[in-house]
């Protein structure tokens, strides 16, 4: 065996020192990688996005010159995906898609809030133990099932329910694929998220302030609505936040049952609609090309208004928190 | 009624709409569940698994000459025309769009037909492919050595003049796919690479984070920009993987087009976060004095890291492969963009395949959507899926209790 005196060398401790030096480095390089990826995405997603509005660089051979980049304000505000076949023109335009994801989302929230927070509230504070593990675990359940096959659900069986429910009240609907149909379907994708944050939040209002509404004469369902939840107040909104987020980020399931609308603003509950993310992803037919590049110019707006809904979102919150009960 | 009862009565009511409320997320799962199974249920089985996705439509011969074959066993109500030669039956049906066809009825075990070869594909090594002729399988013209046999002259008479054939030239046939043998494949091969890029990469940058990171400007910043990755949609990453990926794969390995490469550097970046933040929930679980206490034994930081406190960290670290494992197989959009959505039966590397989630998404497009298949596939999807929920609850269990 060797002795303290032999091991603790000058030696020893310069390796011991130069080897930790190497491994701080190592690790220290990975957390850079890391950190890269998001700059990578700005960089060339963004990059590429931009490239239809200023490059000059889509010729087309049939036609004698090169299509005009596309226009960035027309871009924004027009109604229209396509102005042109495909491939011959450059007149693409994605605000009606813009508004129709703020509406397909908003609808999709007064759907979802209620339920989440009611839920929350329920698994918080109303439900027995046993009870409020399992609804918890569904609730879990529902956020691990991947979005494709909320797809597969939403147009096997919520898109022919609409269908009925449409004849029934005398609507005309596309087989069911409308904006009620996915708004329904981002509801219960986004459900487990808000029961999710606003039960933490539910659960951590201070006891004290339950028990002194409670002394004061007010029954439950009075504490509870009154007093808990106007408590929990900015948890249930940071969850709705985290549920717009990924509302606005949905692209299978909604692309499946949105119905693949290709101009004007639908506010019809039964007709056909469209999303940001369901433009990108429905009709690539080339990986070239300007059509499959003005996905990436897609992409960049779906970014701005996710940053844009976020920030409103926040301000409107926190003017609404601060108002006196 | 006094005022009290009425209000009595107001918060009855209203605990029961919170009730009903709640059991709304039991009713949508049962419902998914119930759906799901109902519709693809039947089409789980074995041969689903290892079957080819694509249909076959190719002319096929063996090289075999006849020999005497029989009938083990067949109990379908068509009559089957048998052709003793060959060990292959026919019978009379209709197909989808209501046109009488001949199909196969019966193979017999030792069939030639078990393994003919195709006359107009070959695998790698320049040799016809194998292709197995099933029952279901649609026959529409025969050549023989003595004439030619189509579909339109029935089952009994195809049969008859196999027999009367010496040598099969060429068998015009049909067989429907529907197996997901390549996704699955596509799949694993999808789950591995990513695996062994994000993992690394993740579980380094969290001990960077939590043993070696100093409380600096730098260090926030760096923290900031990893956290940022979670709030971005699934989506753009696949353009990521489109925009830089594909073209730096494809540059190196001499590629074209997206690959299940591109696609497992684009996984690696969505899963980074995940296992990022697993591994730093268990490393900061771990009690510093252990980490002090190995110092203070003459280790170095390195050897401490390694040894004692990486391990340590496993529970963790698996929770997030776990998670992950979950998320790649649920991935749709990003892999949408960042490979491609070609089903294939014969996966490569560095070609376009498409995962289980992706498949559905290539068989429900279009004017006929498959819902059955999709059912079945999401059966299997959402199976593997529990089974990886199931294994991070344990895991936050055993972690949870691992240290007091």
């Amino acid at each position: 065996m060797v002795g303290i005196k032999e091991y603790v060398t000058k030696k020893n401790i310069k390796t011991k020192n130069r080897v930790d030096l190497i491994s701080r480095y190592y690790f220290l390089i990975m957390a850079l990688l890391s950190a890269s990826f998001i700059i990578l995405i700005i960089l060339f997603v963004v990059g590429k996005g931009i490239q239809p509005f200023i490059s000059s660089a889509y010729l087309n051979v049939e036609l004698s010159g090169s299509l005009q980049p596309v226009h960035i304000f027309d871009f924004i505000t027009k109604e229209m995906w396509l102005n042109g076949p495909v491939g011959m023109s450059s007149e693409y335009g994605i605000g009606f898609a813009i508004v129709n994801t703020l509406l397909v989302v908003f609808l999709a929230l007064i759907l979802a809030v209620p339920v989440g927070v009611l839920t929350a509230l329920f698994i918080a504070k109303i439900a027995p133990e046993k009870l409020a593990a399992f609804i918890r675990t569904i609730t879990e359940l529902l956020a691990a099932i991947p979005s494709i096959i909320y797809g597969v659900f939403g147009l096997g069986v919520i898109a022919k329910y609409v269908a009925s429910f449409g004849v029934a009240t005398g609507n005309q609907t596309s087989a069911g694929l409308s904006l009620l149909t996915t708004s329904i379907v981002l509801a219960i994708m986004i459900l487990p998220t808000i029961t999710a944050v606003s039960e933490t939040s539910i659960r951590s209002v201070d006891k004290a302030i339950i028990q002194g509404s409670l002394a004061l004469g007010a029954t439950e369902m009075q504490t509870f609505f009154k007093v808990v939840l106007v408590s929990a107040k900015s948890g249930i909104f940071a969850g709705i936040i985290l549920g717009v987020g990924r509302a606005l980020g949905e692209a299978t399931a909604v692309a499946m049952v949105s119905g693949n609308l290709f101009s004007g603003i639908t506010t019809n509950l039964f007709g056909t609609t469209t999303t940001l993310t369901a433009r990108m992803l429905l009709g690539i037919k080339e990986t070239t090309g300007l059509d499959y590049d003005i996905r990436f110019s897609v992409g960049v707006v779906l970014m701005a208004v996710i940053i844009i809904t976020n920030f409103l979102l926040r301000q409107i919150f926190k003017k609404v928190g601060n108002l006196d009960d | 009624m006094t005022r009290v009862k009425k209000r009595r009565l107001l918060d009855q009511g209203i605990r029961t709409g919170v009730y009903l409320v709640s059991s709304i997320a039991l009713f949508i799962l049962a419902a998914i569940l119930v759906y799901i199974f109902k519709t693809g249920s039947h089409l789980v089985n074995w041969d689903l698994i290892v079957g080819d996705a694509n249909d076959i439509n190719t002319d096929i011969y063996v090289e075999a000459e006849p020999g005497t074959y029989e009938i083990a066993e067949y109990s379908q109500d068509e009559i089957l025309y048998f052709s003793e030669d060959w060990g292959i039956g026919f019978i009379n049906t209709y197909n989808k769009e209501g046109h009488e066809i001949v199909e196969v009825g019966y193979i017999s075990e030792d069939s030639p037909f078990v393994s003919a070869l195709d006359k107009n594909n070959v695998d790698e090594y320049n040799r016809p492919l194998v292709i197995e002729v099933k029952v279901g399988t649609t026959v529409e013209k025969a050549f023989f050595n003595n004439g030619i046999a189509l579909g339109v002259m029935g089952a009994e008479q195809i049969a008859t003049m196999f027999d009367q054939a010496t040598v099969i030239k060429s068998l015009t046939v049909q067989i429907t796919g529907g197996g997901i043998r390549g996704s699955l494949l596509a799949t694993m091969y999808l789950i591995g690479m990513t695996l062994t890029l994000a993992v690394p990469i993740g579980v380094s940058t969290a001990i960077y984070f939590n043993e070696y990171a100093k409380k600096t400007r730098f260090t926030s910043i760096i923290k900031y920009l990893v956290d940022l990755l979670t709030g971005v949609p699934s989506i753009i990453y696949g353009l990521l993987g489109a925009a830089v990926f594909i073209p730096v794969v494809n540059k190196l390995l001499n590629t074209a087009g997206g690959s299940l490469i591109s696609g497992a550097l684009t996984m690696s970046v969505i899963l980074l976060p995940v296992i990022i933040k697993s591994t730093e929930e268990a490393l900061k679980v771990i009690p510093n004095d252990l980490r002090t206490a190995s110092l203070a034994l003459g280790a170095s930081k390195t050897q401490t890291v390694f040894r004692i406190v990486v391990p340590s960290a496993i529970p963790g670290i698996l929770t997030g492969v776990m998670l992950s494992i979950g998320r790649i197989i649920g991935e749709s959009a990003a892999l949408i963009f960042a490979i491609g959505a070609a089903i294939k039966d014969r996966v490569v590397l560095t070609e376009r395949a498409t995962t289980l989630s992706v498949h559905i998404w290539s068989i429900m497009g279009g004017e006929s959507p498959n819902y059955e298949l999709a059912s079945a596939i999401a059966i299997i999807i959402l199976g593997v899926v529990v089974i990886m929920s199931i294994g991070v609850k344990l895991l936050a269990r055993k972690l949870n209790k691992a240290w007091y």
